[in-house]
């Protein structure tokens, strides 16, 4: 787009910035005896001068394979891209399945829910889940774990890892040889070394470690799920102008979208719930405004159906509105259905 | 007016107007012509909102869906995005800034459009129309900016060889990326605004396109809630549409905020396939 970037003589460069033109595209349409009138220079360096500006542009457009803008990638290729991803499991089976197999890569999914509901046990269980083995299922990938409010507990990440592992061997008895070499890297300290930590006292912690994840996921390639338990704390006490904190939040989720699309993984954001008044009567939504709502690809709502925990979809571009019904137990998250099967075997 | 007064009047004018202004002065009766023969009706495949629109998206204006979460924004976009390409319009160039592009989704659209094929013939008809939608991701409004130019410097440049050319543009959501931007003591943010919204009225203008944008909806007086990016943004898309939440899961109702050529306040209900 600028004249700077042309292949043309320093003098003809400093007369075309001085008359005005300073973008490709106000050269685009002048006759070439125009331009020499105007320059003050001989017609031929005025051809010259046209000559690669069309060049230029040319080139550019040349280096595109569909002609409109490079890095854009067609439906097609996306779509055969998009079947062979694999998803995060959450543990449990129907809630898997009514997100069209787990926690998608490459989206931001935001969960909300009121205190208690499990929230911070989904998020250790998704960190230990995005480290099943490829040959298991899984995505063999790393973890990341941004805590905001102190809540993430290392013996409960260990029990969940326990009973992780125990399932998959559960599920997978055979003892043929590519499983025998995995099975050495089951182990439920390996599980925790997969787990990068970082704990968060403030806002400009969390938007300095959220700009320092860049770097961070480009030596650490292998991570494949970014958590932030949780999103909403430091956001909620310490800001007295609720419009920076929407502009911020914005910029926030802007750069958590870029890192999952770029670095190929999911981000995970847990959110806490505020009232709102809303048709006469005070509701429950999730926290940090109505802004912050658009911010996430997908939105799933924890909370209680009588004495049940409740999973429901609320916001997902790819997949209906449902609602699955889950358990934590001792394992971590689980199924209403897991529970009986192991009942009956026994 | 007689031409020879025509032509005196042009000529006296022509030493005002730059030398560099391509587009030439028509007349209101050349500008009707070519309206009724050029800018079409670009159907969105919802039935409620085509018949709302009479007609669909028209080429050459810039028109903007606003809804609160969840409402279906992104599923008339894509919905949009593949009955353009199925009724070979062009190519459609979906920028997203929120992850929100789902193949699966266009997949599942284009299925439900001719039912009644037999299976290769859905499976040709599969690629093609995937291959003419192009998605770019873009997450600032410098990006946006970038990509809008380098779109408007192609279009110019290109000669059209009987290939598809670009016919819609979708941007969503164009309110993601102008949001944090905006407000504050720095003023540089309107002015990054407002060159979004001349560079999507002027592409979709002097190239004849269709631009289709989503905004979302922020807190006003009251509780209520309006649409964002604030007043001066409200001249920007000759056309609004609101997008409400329906009685089921797929429904919704669509309200004329704004329009060049209808009274606003009218509306339609919508259904969103499976």
């Amino acid at each position: 787009m600028e004249i700077s970037n042309l292949p043309i003589s320093p003098s003809i460069r400093s007369k075309l910035l001085s008359k005005g033109y300073t973008s490709l595209s106000s050269l685009s349409s002048i006759s070439p005896s125009f331009l020499a009138q105007e320059l003050s220079v001989k017609l031929e360096e005025a051809v010259e001068v046209l000559r690669a500006v069309s060049d230029t542009t040319t080139s550019k457009s040349a280096h595109t394979p569909n002609g409109i803008i490079p890095g854009a990638v067609t439906a097609w290729d996306m779509l055969s891209e998009e079947q062979m991803q694999r998803h995060i499991s959450t543990g449990c089976e129907d809630l898997d399945a009514i997100l069209g197999g787990g926690i998608h890569c490459k989206e931001v999914t935001e969960v909300g829910g009121v205190p208690g509901i499990g929230k911070t046990q989904l998020g250790i269980q998704l960190a230990v889940n995005v480290q099943i083995p490829v040959e298991y299922g899984g995505l063999g990938g790393k973890a990341v774990y941004i805590d905001t409010e102190g809540s993430f507990m290392a013996e409960r990440a260990y029990q969940i890892a326990e009973g992780c592992i125990y399932d998959i061997l559960d599920k997978f008895p055979s003892n043929s040889r590519e499983f025998l070499s995995c099975k050495e890297r089951l182990q439920v300290n390996n599980f925790l070394a997969g787990i990068f930590y970082f704990r968060i006292c403030s806002y400009t912690e969390q938007i300095a470690v959220i700009n320092y994840l860049e770097n961070f996921l480009t030596e650490h390639g292998d991570v494949k799920l970014v958590i932030i338990d949780s999103v909403t704390f430091h956001f909620r006490q310490d800001f007295d102008d609720l419009a920076q904190r929407t502009r911020v939040l914005g910029g926030l989720s802007l750069r958590l979208m870029k890192l999952s699309k770029m670095f190929n993984l999911a981000v995970v954001l847990l959110n806490q719930v505020t009232t709102k008044f809303t048709d006469g009567s005070f509701q429950l939504t999730l926290a940090l405004g109505d802004s912050w709502s658009h911010s996430c690809t997908n939105r799933i709502i924890l909370h209680w159906n009588g004495n049940e925990r409740c999973a429901y979809i609320e916001k997902s571009p790819s997949v209906p509105s449902a609602s699955a019904p889950y358990l934590v137990t001792g394992k971590g998250i689980r199924g209403i259905n897991s529970n009986f099967k192991r009942a009956r075997i026994m | 007016m007689m031409d020879t007064e025509k032509e005196d009047f042009k000529s006296r004018l022509a030493p005002d107007v730059t030398p560099n202004r391509q587009l030439p002065w028509l007349t209101g009766i050349e500008l009707l012509s070519d309206t009724n023969q050029n800018k079409h009706f670009l159907p969105t495949g919802l039935e409620g909102i085509d018949a709302l629109l009479g007609g669909g998206l028209r080429q050459g204006q810039v028109t903007e869906i606003v809804g609160p979460s969840s409402s279906g924004k992104t599923q008339v976009c894509l919905s949009s995005a593949t009955h353009v390409v199925d009724r070979n319009f062009g190519m459609v160039l979906y920028l997203d800034t929120s992850n929100s592009f789902s193949p699966f989704r266009i997949s599942c659209f284009v299925n439900q459009l001719h039912p009644s094929l037999p299976k290769e013939l859905k499976e040709t008809s599969l690629q093609t129309i995937m291959s003419n939608i192009y998605c770019q991701s873009v997450f600032d409004i410098f990006a946006l900016l970038d990509l809008l130019h380098h779109v408007e410097t192609t279009l110019k440049h290109t000669v059209k060889l009987g290939g598809s050319k670009l016919c819609l543009l979708i941007v969503d959501s164009v309110s993601s990326v102008i949001a944090p931007v905006i407000g504050g003591k720095n003023s540089q943010g309107w002015c990054m605004m407002a060159s979004v919204g001349v560079l999507l009225k002027r592409i979709a203008y002097e190239h004849n396109i269709a631009v289709l944008v989503t905004n979302h909806m922020v807190g006003g007086e009251n509780g209520t809630l309006k649409p964002a990016l604030g007043e001066s943004w409200k001249g920007i898309p000759h056309i609004r549409l609101l997008l409400s939440h329906g009685t089921g899961n797929n429904r919704g109702t669509t309200t004329v905020l704004k329009h060049t050529l209808m009274a606003s306040g009218r509306t339609a209900n919508f259904v969103i396939g499976n």
